[in-house]
């Protein structure tokens, strides 16, 4: 009844206008809405499925009982509405209505009306709210408090035994009245701990004793909150009678299965239960209540971090990084305790499990792996959202070496469980943790790799050896790499063997070992499965890709370099491929769940490749390919227009529309004004453009670079100058243009020779005056480039023609074999590395440097997905 | 020169029977001079190498040189009873099959299904499995004691019966083997083929073993290329195949340098120039792409000559490689035709891009005297049809390169067009 009661008299106190004339005052329409707010309160304490609006309803059509019980109410009200006059007398009144409500709960309370002692109850704390805001808490509510609390413990206890002695209403009515006591309990905890040590001596004592102002009201949902906490803890406290001492080392399960229940709940107050457990963990004293509680804390810190975008709070991290370490050495010290997924819950609370006969290990239920790997990527979101521009960025940076020596220890534990064979450790385990480690080495020069692995050797005790990678062994980062490659390649498939392949491509290319790392990227075949994998790595395999044209660079292969970088700085999206930066989307489509994905997705920044530098080799080697050709084709303007890098040609074009062209400021601009001198055969000028953008510095070996470079430079302009100038010569000495660009007779009589078996250049050697001799009347007419054009096309249909048919066929329709050679290698080809040679130039037959190449970011699936 | 020595890379991928001959060669390779060690070093390894055989009494010999002993050790008499003992043994438990395969009457019988044959010869005349069986490993001996044409029939009459796939991929070698060792070429190519066949199909979910075995198959098949030269053309064209030379780029760049050369020398024997221009341009892209991992004077040559186009190096080069050619068993007949094929290519391309060229340079350029390479010129205007004229006075050559015509372009790029139509249509129609 208790319910349809109070939501009567919730309706009623809000909308009737009888109770606006009778308390026109405002000070006591604040106490009212006080009042109402705490009813609220308990009302959704009491039973939240209940519905509001059907409350509501019922409370109209009640309205008249309502009224009539109300008046009650409403007196003492109206007699609180004298108190502030007559202060003496109102609080001698409201004594008096006190103890007359502590004795109608009495009453109540023998007759087992929960119902009613409910109702009482809230008037009771009403009453002794509007006391205490005078100055101190009654103490006979204290005492009413107290008793009411024995009282229910005492039903409780009863009624667990005879469970069909209540009804509905009382139940009802317990309920609410238990919750009630619980949280005022907190507020007047001081007082009912005195009053429950001497109960005469609580009430005799000076009545001018302090008593703590009640605390504030607090939101609504932060009050929830306290209760709900409050619900397990004091479910412990009070079975102990009151002591002070919450914590003991009996107790540990009890609060660790209490938080596991909160744990996922709403409003849980997590930073509460940390405490808890911190303190939890100080009293544990065997290992098993050690590693239980550290499982427990760890996942509790994680918790914290999990909401939203935000990042775990550093000081969290810190504590988290501390305690899986302390975990570690816990097992260490202790080897029959193991932490393992499959194991089973241990249920009984009271007595810790105990190794059984012929167990070799008492089997504790938890993961570490997914502890490290969380603990890594908080890291990495941490590192998201500094600024890393800031000290801050670097201060965080150096906890990366904690955590890699968290990813080692965990990386040996999992080795030793992995050694007994009885424990069945899944294989997942292991490779998910080595390749943890693997992704912190991959991207770090040798020297910084070293440093690392003497770190986290240090901590690690004598007698404790690693299979994998077995201490000392391991001296240089190169036979790390391929030690923790080799052993995922061995063991693990798919995404995570892909992922270690292309980690080592990377480290190789980072390495200078350019031959290695491509090898290894058209062995892999992994351009043409790359689309299927998921996001994270193919960003992956566009850094590996990005960082093998690099590589090419260093050695001095523009073409090769060219080639690879083509697919993801020719596409203009660099930052988004290569996961460094959110493009600005012009037409707004993405939707912001999208845009948090892709946020989450950037790498942190000390892991970026320089995308200035980056740009600057690509335009570069664009210059020394493009330039030639464009001469080339300039010379004779009806072959078929061949484009390498259409981004530089619009960068060009753009460039040398420009009216006036002012001194080069970025690096864009020494790159296009040195292609227009290289255009012009001023080599000399372009090496000059070219070696004064600053950025070649972040290079290491830069004087070799620009050494390698102002010598492609060279013989790109000579072959450039031949191009353009060739038309305008009968003859010209190899002398002479040795002497213009600085090289020596040999080779420019070899760049010559080569152009023209090349057919590039219509001329010939005259070997007696070492001249080249231009020859004449080459110039097609226009009919006749035409007719070549023509005859090209049709030669290119039924080469497409073929090829389709052999696609759909599967080539098992042999109609071209007589051909030979050219087709049948496109399409067929069971060998080891179709990816090179054979395939990759299968159909053209003309290119050049022949199938070397490989291309292809993954732009499609990087950028949508 | 012995860092461009392959012969240890080699040896990894030969049986012991064939690397024997290598050995041999290089021992006949070793000056008059050589002193002791050189010579006992060779014996040695040839024991080792032999020693698990069962040729007792070479091996015995070879011990007894190696110890300085006139005898043989008494050991090997043992051993050598013990073989004779098997071989009795051997001969025994397969002489019914071997008659029975000898008789005209039920060969006669024999269908190419091996299955419905075992089953015939079981009914018949009381063969079993068993049987088959000894013939395997009875062949296997006798090719272990070096009887290989005895080992060649006998796993050749055990291929017929036999339905046991490993076992008979293991005889098809074994064969291929035997028929390199009685230098029976054809029937060798024959073999080899079936290995190949039998690698494709077989093994095809394999990559790993594909690649080994096909790394095998092209050493073995270097015994063949360099000494029949019927078979030249069908193995050149098995190691262009896009598998092998995967396999060459993969495991063994080093076969390189004998492809190289087979394809240069081939240069006189080649039915039609056309595809000689293409195996060329297939070595000068390979070559090209494996520089960084293999590189010998054979194929400095080449890079030379074709991606440098540096004749001065290529001249040098080519010297180099005649001493290479010349040290290596598989390559030291070739040499000749090698340096004259080179040079030949030398000049067809230094012809091609020069107009003008002074005899006596060129003449040095290919390591020959002025007469001599005057001679050599005018062999070339008239062997190639090169348009070029000797000055006799000036001392040079000059060429005449006329621009190749525009019609001609056309014509040339448009006339397999409809063949290539026809073809096609016909392969939709079906």
């Amino acid at each position: 009844m208790s319910r349809f009661f109070r939501s009567g008299d919730d309706s009623s106190s809000e909308s009737s206008s009888e109770e606006e004339e009778l308390y026109s005052e405002e000070e006591e329409e604040e106490e009212e809405q006080e009042e109402e707010s705490e009813e609220e309160d308990d009302d959704d304490d009491e039973d939240e499925s209940e519905e509001e609006s059907s409350s509501d309803e019922e409370g109209g059509k009640k309205s008249g009982a309502a009224r009539f019980l109300r008046g009650d109410d409403s007196e003492s009200e109206e007699s609180d509405d004298d108190a502030p006059k007559t202060l003496k007398s109102a609080k001698d009144k409201q004594f008096a209505e006190l103890e007359s409500i502590i004795d109608t709960i009495e009453k109540r309370q023998k007759i087992n009306d929960w119902g009613a002692v409910s109702v009482e109850f809230d008037k009771l704390n009403r009453q002794a709210a509007k006391i205490s805001e005078r100055g101190r808490t009654p103490k006979l509510y204290i005492k009413a408090l107290v008793e009411l609390e024995d009282a229910m413990n005492e039903t409780i206890s009863k009624q667990k035994v005879t469970p069909k002695k209540m009804n509905a209403t009382s139940a009802r009515g317990l309920n609410a009245v238990k919750q009630k006591i619980k949280k005022l309990k907190q507020d007047y905890q001081s007082q009912v701990d005195a009053y429950r040590e001497d109960p005469l001596d609580f009430l005799a004592s000076d009545e001018e004793e302090e008593a703590p102002a009640p605390k504030p009201k607090k939101a609504k949902a932060d009050v929830y909150a306290d209760q709900v906490e409050e619900d397990q803890e004091g479910f412990a406290t009070v079975g102990k009678g009151g002591k002070t001492l919450q914590f003991t080392p009996e107790s540990i399960f009890k609060h660790l299965r209490a938080i596991l229940e909160s744990r996922g709940k709403k409003n849980t107050d997590r930073v509460e239960q940390i405490k808890i457990m911190e303190k939890l963990l100080e009293v544990a004293a065997t290992p098993y209540q050690q590693i239980k509680v550290l499982l427990t804390l760890v996942s509790a810190r994680f918790d914290l971090g999990s909401g939203g975008t935000a990042s775990m709070p550093l000081e969290h991290w810190k504590a988290a990084e501390k305690e899986i370490s302390t975990l570690f050495e816990v097992l260490e010290s202790n080897r029959e305790y193991i932490v393992i997924e499959n194991a089973e819950e241990w249920d009984d609370d009271e007595k810790p499990p105990t190794l059984q006969p012929g167990e070799k290990y008492i089997k504790i239920p938890g993961s570490i792996v997914s502890y490290v790997e969380r603990l890594d990527d908080e890291l990495t979101r941490s590192l998201q959202s500094i600024d890393p521009h800031t000290s801050e960025y670097i201060e965080r940076l150096t906890d990366e070496g904690s955590l890699y020596n968290v990813i080692f220890r965990g990386l040996l534990y999992y080795e030793t469980l992995a050694k007994d064979t009885s424990l069945q450790t899944p294989q997942d385990s292991l490779n998910r943790i080595v390749m943890r480690r693997l992704e912190h080495v991959y991207f770090k020069p040798a020297q910084v790799v070293k440093i690392l692995e003497e770190n986290a050797w240090k901590p690690v005790p004598a007698d404790v050896e690693s299979t994998i990678t077995p201490r000392g062994s391991i001296s240089d980062a190169t036979s790390l790499l391929n030690v923790l490659c080799n052993y995922l390649f061995v063991n693990s498939e798919g995404i995570i063997r892909a992922r270690a392949m292309l980690c080592q491509i990377y480290f190789l290319a980072l390495h200078d070992e350019y031959y290695k790392a491509r090898d290894m990227m058209l062995m892999s075949h992994l351009q043409e499965t790359i689309g299927s994998f998921d996001v994270q790595t193919q960003i992956l395999y566009n850094r590996t890709l990005v960082q093998v044209g690099l590589c090419a660079f260093r050695k001095g292969l523009v073409y090769e370099a060219q080639n690879t970088l083509q697919e993801i700085c020719g596409s203009g999206r660099q930052k988004e491929l290569l996961a460094q930066g959110v493009m600005i989307q012009r037409y707004a489509q993405v939707s912001p769940e999208q845009e948090r994905l892709e946020k989450q997705r950037q790498l942190p920044f000390h892991m970026h490749i320089n995308l200035e530098l980056l740009e600057c080799v690509y335009l570069t080697c664009s210059m020394l390919l493009e330039i030639p050709l464009l001469a080339q084709t300039g010379s004779s303007p009806d072959i078929k227009k061949r484009v390498i890098s259409k981004t530089y040609r619009r960068m060009l074009e753009y460039h040398e529309r420009q009216i006036f062209t002012g001194p080069p400021e970025n690096t864009r601009d020494h790159v296009m004004q040195a292609s227009r001198a290289l255009a012009a055969g001023e080599w000399k000028k372009a090496t000059n453009f070219i070696h004064s953008i600053k950025i070649w510095d972040l290079m290491p070996n830069t004087e070799e670079i620009k050494t390698m470079l102002s010598k492609q430079i060279q013989e790109e302009g000579l072959r450039t100058y031949l191009f353009t100038y060739a038309p305008y010569y009968d003859t010209l000495a190899i002398s002479t243009l040795s002497s213009m660009f600085e090289l020596e007779d040999r080779k420019v009589s070899a760049i010559v020779s080569k152009m023209i078996s090349h057919e590039e250049l219509a001329a010939a050697l005259d070997q007696v005056t070492s001249t080249v001799i231009f020859r004449k009347g080459v110039e097609l007419s226009r009919l006749q480039s035409l007719a070549l054009t023509l005859s090209d096309k049709a030669a290119q249909l039924i080469e497409t023609n073929e090829r389709t048919l052999e696609q759909r066929t599967q080539g098992t329709a042999n109609a071209f074999d007589r051909r030979g050679g050219q087709n049948q290698r496109g399409g067929r080809g069971a060998g080891q590395r179709t990816g090179r040679g054979g395939t990759r130039t299968g159909g053209t037959g003309q290119r050049q440097a022949g199938g070397t190449q490989f291309t292809g970011g993954v732009l499609s699936g990087a950028v949508r997905t | 020169m012995a860092e461009y020595d392959l012969l240890p890379k080699l040896i990894g991928h030969l049986d012991r029977h064939l690397v024997f001959p290598l050995l041999e060669f290089a021992a006949g390779q070793l000056p008059e001079d050589a002193d002791d060690a050189a010579v006992l070093a060779i014996t040695k390894a040839k024991y080792e190498l032999l020693k698990t055989t069962n040729m007792t009494d070479f091996v015995g010999n070879l011990k007894a040189e190696l110890e300085g002993l006139d005898q043989p050790p008494a050991e090997f008499n043992d051993k050598r009873q013990k073989v004779i003992s098997r071989l009795e043994q051997f001969e025994e438990s397969t002489s019914k099959l071997v008659d029975l395969l000898g008789r005209e009457d039920v060969v006669g019988n024999l269908r190419s299904d091996k299955v419905a044959n075992l089953e015939f010869l079981k009914n018949e005349h009381g063969v079993t499995i068993e049987m088959v069986n000894a013939l395997y490993d009875f062949g296997n001996f006798q090719y272990s004691c070096g009887n290989y044409a005895a080992a060649a029939d006998l796993l050749y009459q055990f291929r017929v019966l036999s339905t046991d796939n490993d076992k008979v991929a293991a005889a098809t070698w074994g064969k291929f083997a035997s028929e390199i060792l009685t230098t029976n070429w054809e029937g060798s190519v024959e073999e080899l083929n079936k290995v190949k066949e039998n690698i494709d199909t077989k093994l095809f979910n394999n990559p790993l073993a594909q690649l080994s075995q096909r790394t095998w198959l092209i050493h073995w098949a270097l015994f063949p290329l360099f000494n029949d030269d019927r078979t030249r053309d069908t193995l050149l064209d098995l190691f262009f195949s896009p598998a092998y030379i995967n396999t060459i780029q993969t495991s063994c760049p080093w076969i390189l340098r004998y492809l190289t050369a087979a394809v240069i020398t081939g240069r006189s024997r080649a039915r039609n120039s056309g595809q000689y221009q293409k195996q060329l341009k297939d070595i000068i892209r390979i070559v090209k792409q494996e520089a960084y991992e293999y590189s010998d004077p054979v194929t400095d040559f080449v890079r030379a000559l074709y991606i440098d186009f540096d004749f001065e190096e290529a001249q040098r080069q080519l010297s180099l490689a005649e001493e290479i050619l010349r040290s290596d068993f598989f390559l030291f007949s070739t040499a000749d035709v090698f340096v004259d094929a080179a040079r030949h290519l030398i000049s067809e391309s230094y012809c091609k891009i020069h107009a003008r060229i002074d005899i006596k340079d060129l003449s040095a350029r290919l390591g020959l005297g002025e007469d001599e390479g005057e001679k050599w010129i005018v062999n070339l205007i008239r062997d190639t049809r090169v348009d070029a004229k000797i000055d006799y006075k000036e001392g040079t050559v000059v060429m005449n390169h006329p621009p190749s015509s525009v019609y001609q372009q056309v014509i040339e790029r448009t006339k397999g067009g409809f063949f290539r139509t026809q073809v096609l249509s016909a392969a939709v129609a079906r």
